[in-house]
């Protein structure tokens, strides 16, 4: 009896959302969206570092094979992070697109600790491969904070079937390219520095933001009338 | 080969759902209920009636209808959105039940009916019970179960048959519209 009264029950509740259901604009596709986010964080980057000015150095740079490297592979983590946070939060897409930035993360964060496996191997004393250098942290959460609220607006219209991955995948999208655009102007290239300095900044607010989660992207629940 | 069959009966009746066709949408929602219902029943641990969450589930998806891409199957899509809710509501299940106390006798100060008096002089009871008549049916309803009743929530949703977090939904917006109400 209790179960045949909940089923009229849920009947009732279809009959209510039927009614009231009215027709929605679909969702674009996530490298659609992917296209979006860039299109409208690139112009923030590029004032911030026309705001701080570019390094000096910055031709000579453009000619380094390493430095070439290291922000090829920032910017694909940057882009397939964000196209993985868009997908996530679309329900029932496959598995593969949630670890596939995990390849151009490894590969950046491979690339650099080689570099400091071979300053280190070279020889030198700590004090010459490491310093304090509070700035990154701040610099790359303003390069990141345009991108981050992009991002954020973004994934917010599609549903939080995954919301830490999703929103792990949006601030590592909205960090990396933070730390992209700071080796614009900040002019420390020694591996050891980048990767305590720069990918530090970058671990360190992504999990900010995901311990915020649930928050940044809940459930938003209309309910008939 | 009928399996395939249905799956693409659904995936039209969503891409319908989504340009606003009422019948085509009840038709989905009725077709995937019972497949809901048996797997709320085989996976839900706890006391709250696995009903809940089928309803919670519906609710959650016409929120969400419009991330469906009808170039992709409709099930995998909708069996996405089933987990991540048994997993909240399993969540706030067992936070809740952690803070509650169950009690036989509520607490009482004394048994006078001078102590027992809810009535402080406070406020203005007709025009109370007038911004209460004039809330939207399912707003009026939670205030006068959950507020004036004073049931549970479970009681309530038992009562109207709507979902629990619909029943907070509406018990809220009840409450803020009748504060901006005795305000004006």
């Amino acid at each position: 009896m209790k179960v045949q009264n909940d089923v009229m029950k849920t009947d009732d509740l279809i009959g209510s959302l039927a009614d009231e259901v009215a027709p929605v604009r679909r969702l674009l596709l996530p490298p659609v969206r992917m296209v979006i986010w860039l299109s409208l964080s690139l112009p923030w980057i590029a004032l911030v570092v026309w705001y701080i000015g570019l390094r000096p150095d910055l031709m000579l740079r453009l000619g380094d094979g390493t430095w070439l490297v290291e922000q090829s592979l920032a910017l694909l983590t940057a882009l397939t992070a964000a196209l993985a946070a868009l997908c996530v939060s679309v329900p029932g897409r496959p598995l593969w697109e949630r670890i596939l930035p995990l390849f151009p993360l490894g590969l950046w964060i491979g690339t650099i600790v080689q570099g400091c496996v071979q300053s280190i191997a070279a020889g030198g004393s700590w004090s010459s491969l490491i310093r304090m250098d509070w700035s990154c942290l701040p610099h790359i959460a303003l390069l990141g904070i345009g991108p981050a609220v992009v991002m954020i607006a973004l994934v917010r219209k599609g549903a939080p079937v995954a919301p830490y991955v999703t929103i792990a995948y949006a601030a590592l999208a909205a960090t990396a390219l933070a730390a992209f655009g700071l080796r614009f102007f900040h002019g420390e290239d020694a591996s050891l520095m980048i990767l305590v300095w720069q990918l530090g900044s970058v671990a360190l607010l992504t999990a900010a933001c995901t311990l915020f989660a649930e928050r940044l992207f809940p459930w938003r629940i209309a309910t008939p009338r | 080969m009928e399996a395939e069959k249905e799956a693409r009966h659904l995936e039209a009746l969503m891409e319908a759902a989504q340009k606003g066709d009422s019948a085509a949408y009840a038709q989905l929602l009725k077709a995937v209920v019972p497949e809901l219902r048996r797997y709320a029943r085989a996976k839900w641990i706890g006391t709250i009636d696995p009903e809940d969450l089928v309803q919670d589930v519906l609710l959650s998806l016409h929120s969400v209808r419009h991330t469906y891409d009808p170039a992709r199957p409709f099930m995998p899509w909708l069996g996405a959105i089933f987990r991540r809710r048994l997993v909240d509501l399993q969540r706030r299940h067992i936070r809740k039940a952690r803070n509650e106390v169950v009690t036989d006798t509520l607490p009482e100060t004394f048994s006078d009916d001078e102590t027992n008096w809810l009535e402080e002089g406070q406020g203005d009871p007709e025009l109370l019970r007038t911004a209460i008549a004039s809330l939207p049916a399912g707003q009026r309803k939670a205030i006068e179960l959950l507020k004036l009743q004073e049931l549970s929530l479970k009681e309530a949703a038992e009562k109207t048959g709507m979902s629990i977090s619909a029943l907070k939904v509406a018990v809220h917006r009840g409450m803020k519209s009748l504060k901006q109400t005795l305000r004006a």
